[in-house]
């Protein structure tokens, strides 16, 4: 076996950043094992599997796998490649099915995995076959507040300690109601990507009022939205925090306003505010006064490719991003506000999203000037915010100074070496939990 | 220019009297056939506007309520058709009221809107047209299309799929009032969807 090869891509002093690990099938292959091979990864929600043996279609990096929900309501993720040649046993994107069948020699499969039946096992196999060694291959499965992740390694930490102090942030969205959120898609489409693109956006609302310009000013004229240009977003109360690999941006602003989203305009915004006043007891009770009252998570990203709350970016080649759109909405938000986040969300962020549509082309040509021979020796400037940012003592989690700043994608390409170099899961540090998490919402909930 | 030019002596407008179809001579049109020519006519030049980038004046196409809708479609076993297309209320890729139309076609007057600017080149090719009156005077009418996008050096998509359309007649012109997207795609292929089907 080859020696594992040191990844040093980024320069924590000048924010320099080799950007060939945008294109090289090396690094990719490298990513997939030691990245999507054993992170925790963001597969679903449990809302895209609410009965007994409802399943949805989902992917792994490029591995496809089967979230089930069995007979008993436990939830499994399940490679979907057949152990006796390796076909799919399932194509279809949801549904409800208590075994799967392979449809080229018939194996059929329970939705918890075991092999329950084959064809031929005592005339063809003289009963030799091992059934009981050739069920799906299965990953860990655990869920934070209805989403749920999966990984292939036994080693890793448990995903209370992997999302750490970063769930200190993503509750303030995630984890505001009782009901819980009802998750809405996939909204799948192909874009000529590096999937760390998609990611190192998260945290780059510097890019905002210049490729999203046209869309803030039609909505504001239309919709009402907000203004934005680069004076707003200097002077915002926002900042970025980045725990193990999450990037995290957050208003801290105590103006009882409910959190931007796409969807409120001048029409809804006092339903939004009228449901924020209503639920805030309930959120207070959740989260505590702090979290309830003044902190809300903006655009985030959780290690490694979830993106933007249950979004996904997906692996497809060095160049290629299948990017999965859902849409979260509160379980008893009424069914106007409802409808406001999901239209609002559809139209700025989908395929034909007004916001993200413009996003592709940057991204795009970015990762292809990784690949033409003059250009890809060209580093990526990643300076933006140097030496501005540290440990703050009111919010968890390495905090810039400022809501402008290169910060959490210099920390999350750092991170990106830690999982490219560590040999095993020992070696790739967690960052210790800090954060005081009042209230009684928990990882479940 | 018109796409489809009525020779004089065919009666496009007028239907036949009932019971008169065949009497009249092999020129005669039944109501049916008149609205066809009628609808075919209106979207050959949609077609037009929307490939030489006359968006404002594609907007008129529309009734002012149009609801424009493009479901998700999903892969289902086939005994289970009825789930393929994602309902009202589903997250969808379009369901845009009029006002959101018009945001679309105004942000591309910016000169910031990237992803069409350079402009797509597309070709929309509209076919397949079945129609049908309504007891409310509205209108049905499906068609099949191939819209191809060429954008910047090299990129370029081929959208296939159908459109469901409800029109009506306002001041004498047919506007569409609802319209389904039907997409012959699960992922999609292509970067964006930024050019109007
Ligand atoms: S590959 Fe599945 S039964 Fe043979
Ligand atoms: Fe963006």
């Amino acid at each position: 076996m080859a020696a594992v090869r040191e990844y040093a891509v980024i320069d924590p002093v000048t924010g320099k950043l080799d950007r060939r690990i945008f294109s090289d099938q090396a690094v990719y292959d490298d990513e997939l094992e030691r990245i999507f091979g054993r992170a925790w990864l963001m597969i679903g929600h449990e809302s895209l599997v609410p009965a007994a043996d409802d399943f949805f279609h989902t992917y792994m990096g490029e591995d496809p796998v089967i979230l089930t929900r069995d007979g008993a309501g436990r939830l499994h993720a399940l490679l979907n490649m057949c152990r006796h040649r390796g076909n799919r046993v399932c194509r279809a994107d949801d549904g409800n099915a208590k075994r799967f069948m392979c449809s080229y020699h018939g194996w059929t499969y329970r939705n918890d995995g075991a092999l329950d039946h084959v064809p031929g096992e005592s005339e063809a196999y003289y009963g030799a076959l091992d059934k009981s060694a050739l069920g799906l291959v299965e990953a860990r499965v655990e869920t934070y507040a209805g989403i749920v992740f999966a990984t292939w390694d036994r080693n890793a930490p448990d995903l209370d300690a992997y999302l750490g102090d970063a769930r200190w942030y993503l509750d303030t969205v995630f984890n505001r109601r009782d009901c819980g959120m009802q998750a809405l898609g996939p909204m799948k489409w192909l874009e000529p990507v590096n999937w760390k693109t998609l990611v190192d956006n998260c945290s780059d609302n510097y890019h905002v009022p210049t490729s999203h310009l046209s869309s803030a000013l039609v909505q504001m004229r239309w919709l009402g939205r907000p203004r934005l240009s680069h004076e707003d977003q200097f002077a915002s109360p926002h900042r970025h925090a980045f725990v193990n690999g999450h990037s995290l941006t957050f208003r801290d602003a105590d103006d009882g306003m409910p959190r931007y989203v796409h969807g409120i305009s001048k029409e809804t915004a006092r339903l939004f505010e009228e449901y924020h006043r209503a639920t805030l007891p309930e959120v207070e009770r959740r989260l505590g006064a702090l979290r309830a009252r003044r902190i809300q998570l903006a655009n985030h990203s959780i290690f490694p490719n979830g993106i933007l709350g249950l979004r996904l970016a997906l692996p497809r080649g060095p160049r290629k991003t299948e990017f999965w759109h859902f849409v979260l909405v509160e379980r008893d938000m009424p069914e106007e506000l409802q409808r406001a986040i999901r239209i609002g969300s559809q139209a700025n962020n989908g395929a034909a999203g007004m916001f993200e549509q413009d996003d592709v082309d940057n991204w795009r040509q970015v990762t292809e000037a990784s690949v033409s021979r003059r250009a890809r020796r060209l580093p990526q400037d990643l300076s933006m915010g140097l030496g501005h940012a540290g440990p703050h003592p009111d919010y968890p989690g390495l905090v810039s100074e400022r809501y402008i700043s290169e910060n959490n994608q210099r920390l999350f390409y750092q991170r990106w070496e830690e999982f490219m170099n560590a040999p095993d899961w020992a070696r790739i540090p967690l960052a210790p939990m800090t954060a005081r998490f009042d209230g009684t919402a928990t990882m479940r909930g | 220019m018109n796409g489809v030019a009525p020779s004089r002596r065919i009666s496009a407008v007028s239907p036949p009297a009932a019971g008169a179809q065949g009497e009249d001579g092999p020129l005669a049109l039944t109501a049916q056939q008149a609205l066809w020519l009628e609808l075919n006519q209106f979207y050959i030049r949609e077609a037009w506007l929307l490939d030489e980038r006359k968006l404002k004046q594609w907007l008129d196409l529309f009734t002012d309520d149009v609801l424009y809708f493009m479901p998700r479609r999903k892969n289902v076993p086939r005994r289970e058709l009825h789930r393929e297309l994602t309902p009202l209320g589903d997250l969808a890729i379009l369901e845009e009221d009029k006002r959101y139309l018009e945001m679309r076609v105004a942000r591309l007057e910016t000169g910031m809107a990237w992803a069409e600017d350079p402009p797509s080149r597309t070709r929309h090719l509209i076919g397949n047209l079945e129609a049908r009156r309504l007891e409310d005077g509205e209108v049905e009418a499906r068609t099949a299309f191939l819209v191809y996008r060429s954008h910047l050096e090299t990129d370029h998509q081929l959208l296939s799929g159908c459109r469901e359309d409800r029109l009506r007649k306002v001041d004498g012109a047919w506007k569409v009032r609802r319209r389904m997207i039907v997409l012959d795609a699960n992922v999609l292929l292509d970067k964006n969807l930024s050019v109007f089907l």
